[in-house]
């Protein structure tokens, strides 16, 4: 049991670490949110946040399957979550939405100006 | 020469492509059917479908092998144990006929008949790394020629791809088929970039002592010297004068207790019936990914212990990890799957790259009246669905032909591997007889061979779906089953949608036609 729940763990992490890089692009952000483009930090903090998270996923990988299997599993891993972000952006960019719904208000909360 | 870098490597790649990418896409089928090899062979193998007993496996009970093998004057005799993915025993050893080789049912110790089939695990798997050219290692040669080049692939496609980081999650499947076919090739080759590279590299560097003997030969004065160093193999020369095999159970449990419990995964008998005949038992390592160099060798007549492989230095043991990433031979089914996966995106990229030089060029070359299309494309035709035909061609012989079959001198192993040669052939020829309509033809082919060899296996064994899911000693016959059935259904969508793609580009150019016919009043 343990074992499934690290792993979807570990898939969800690389998938979201990849869908935040892809949605710092103007190109994605645009197809999934319909809305004028990020600004310069928030596209920067999402990029931090998905190299972040893609390195989390290769510590849970690691630690997860030692050093041998995690280190083999997260290379490949990391293909297959940055192809199922790509097929999800051709095919059902709606999926992606909520997430960027999300972030688009993160963002204009924080770059709101103090009354 | 090309003005600038970029064009430089843009050259490069499209010709190092184009002159290798079919026997590149031969290599990487191969190798990706290869990381199911064994699963093949229970498929191909209906006598070897067992089950692993529980209880240990008496070695001491294969003497009656061991002494026709001491009488034949074989060289070696070989014990293969069985494994979760390969649940029989095998032995083998040489006599005057060639080489023997027994399956043994590890439950009742029993022999199993003669699968006549070189299947997945001596056939396809070499393929992938010697193609079957054994004289002089040219076929070793030409996958090592063929791996640089894929290297060289890989560093010019990333130099030459504009937009590296912008469209790296872009595929547009909507858009005209050569701004897809490019994307496709983009996104297959930039997203399985890592696990391409690696896997290529680390192709090479199993090879290491063929593709840079310079490297070892300065250092060691012959192979023997290397191997026992490298590998800690042991040998010792014949005495010449009769001699007695002690207990192999003993042996066995001597180097399990110093193994850690570990089971072994081979023995072998070098010398048999010779007073200097020596056991040679190999550690399995399942459980990890290092390909493990332990062995130790027993004295055949005492049973004494006299060598025993010490840990590997770091660069071997380096090589040893490198080998094993490549060769997938531990217990990781998820892993097993990725690499099946990234194997076929690899197969993608390079279908992708023929038909995007296809399209730019189909035009201009026909308008110059050049024939480099023409030839390209047939030549991807044949290496790209035609390998895939013939490959399901191999199987549907290995359903359709009884055992014990010959025909004109051949044996039955052999006529499955005939089979799969002469449709391969066929299929250039209906590449080169019907140009327009080959895609489509091939990839009904495709489908129909899927589920015909699907159905056979049900009709010949009578392991359908349902019975193979239900039984977990048939899976890898389901998983075979399964993948075969989605393969057919990719295929038959595939030819569907190129059919009503090639009916809309006729009825677009009648239209044309009829247009300049009867202009509009």
């Amino acid at each position: 049991m343990n074992s499934i729940l690290s792993f979807v763990a570990l898939v969800l992490v690389l998938h979201f670490g990849f869908a935040l890089l892809a949605l710092s692009q103007d190109r994605n952000w645009r197809l999934v949110v319909a809305a004028p483009s990020l600004s310069r930090v928030a596209k920067i903090t999402l990029r931090i946040a998905g190299y972040a998270l893609l390195a989390l996923g290769l510590s849970l990988a690691l630690w997860r399957d030692g050093p041998g299997f995690g280190s083999l599993m997260w290379g490949t891993l990391i293909s297959l979550a940055a192809c199922a972000v790509t097929m999800i952006l051709s095919w059902r960019a709606h999926w992606m939405t909520p997430l960027g719904s999300a972030i688009r208000a993160t963002t204009s909360h924080h770059s709101a100006k103090p009354r | 020469m090309e003005p600038t870098f970029r064009q430089s490597m843009d050259w490069l790649h499209t010709w190092a492509g184009v002159v290798l990418g079919g026997l590149l896409f031969a290599i990487f089928w191969m190798g990706t059917l290869a990381v199911f090899d064994r699963e093949i062979d229970r498929w191909m193998m209906p006598m070897t479908r067992l089950t692993i007993p529980e209880t240990n496996i008496s070695f001491d009970a294969l003497r009656p092998s061991y002494e026709a093998a001491v009488k034949a004057r074989a060289p070696v005799w070989s014990v293969i144990l069985p494994t979760e993915r390969e649940p029989v025993l095998w032995l083998a050893y040489n006599d005057v006929s060639g080489q023997v080789r027994q399956f043994i049912d590890p439950s009742t110790g029993a022999a199993l008949p003669d699968p006549g089939t070189l299947a997945g695990r001596r056939f396809i798997y070499p393929f992938h790394y010697m193609l079957h050219i054994r004289f002089q290692q040219i076929g070793i040669w030409l996958v090592g020629l063929a791996s640089m080049a894929m290297l060289a692939l890989c560093i010019s496609g990333v130099v030459i791809h504009r937009k590296i980081f912008a469209d790296f999650f872009t595929f547009r499947p909507r858009k005209q088929p050569r701004r897809m076919l490019l994307d496709l090739h983009n996104v297959a080759g930039v997203l399985g970039l890592p696990f391409h590279v690696v896997i290529t590299l680390s192709g090479l560097i199993i090879f290491w002592s063929i593709y840079f003997p310079s490297g070892w030969q300065t250092a060691y004065p012959n192979q023997q010297t290397l191997n026992v160093e490298a590998f800690g193999i042991y040998a010792r020369s014949k005495l010449n004068k009769p001699g007695e095999l002690a207990s192999l159970d003993a042996m066995v449990a001597e180097m399990q207790r110093l193994w850690s419990g570990d089971r072994p995964s081979s023995i072998q008998v070098y010398h048999p019936g010779d007073a200097g005949a020596y056991v040679r038992i190999s550690r399995l390592g399942t459980n990890r990914v290092t390909r493990l160099t332990d062995v130790a060798s027993f004295d055949a007549a005492t049973g004494a212990l006299l060598h025993h492989s010490v840990a590997p230095r770091p660069v071997m043991n380096g090589q040893r990890f490198i080998a094993g990433l490549h060769q997938i031979q531990f217990r990781h089914w998820m892993l097993r799957w990725f690499y099946f996966v990234l194997g076929l995106s690899g197969c993608v990229m390079i279908a992708a790259g023929y038909l995007y030089w296809i399209d730019a060029r189909r035009k201009r070359h026909a308008q110059a009246g050049v024939p480099g299309v023409r030839i390209v494309e047939d030549l991807t035709i044949g290496g790209t669905t035609g390998i895939v035909i013939a490959t399901l061609a191999f199987f549907v012989a290995n359903r359709l032909l009884p055992l014990g079959t010959t025909f004109a001198g051949y044996e039955r192993a052999a006529l499955e591997v005939w089979a799969f040669y002469l449709v391969w052939i066929a299929a250039f020829g209906h590449a080169w007889l019907r140009p327009s309509r080959a895609w489509i033809e091939q990839c009904w082919t495709i489908a129909a061979f899927g589920v015909a060899a699907v159905a056979l296996n049900w009709i010949t064994t009578g392991a359908h779906l349902v019975r193979s899911l239900m039984h977990p000693h048939l899976w890898s016959v389901a998983g075979m089953d399964l993948l075969l059935l989605v393969g057919a259904a990719t295929a038959a969508l595939t030819a569907r949608k190129l059919r009503c793609r090639a009916a809309g580009a006729s009825a677009g150019a009648a239209n044309v036609r009829s247009a300049e016919l009867y202009p509009a009043e």
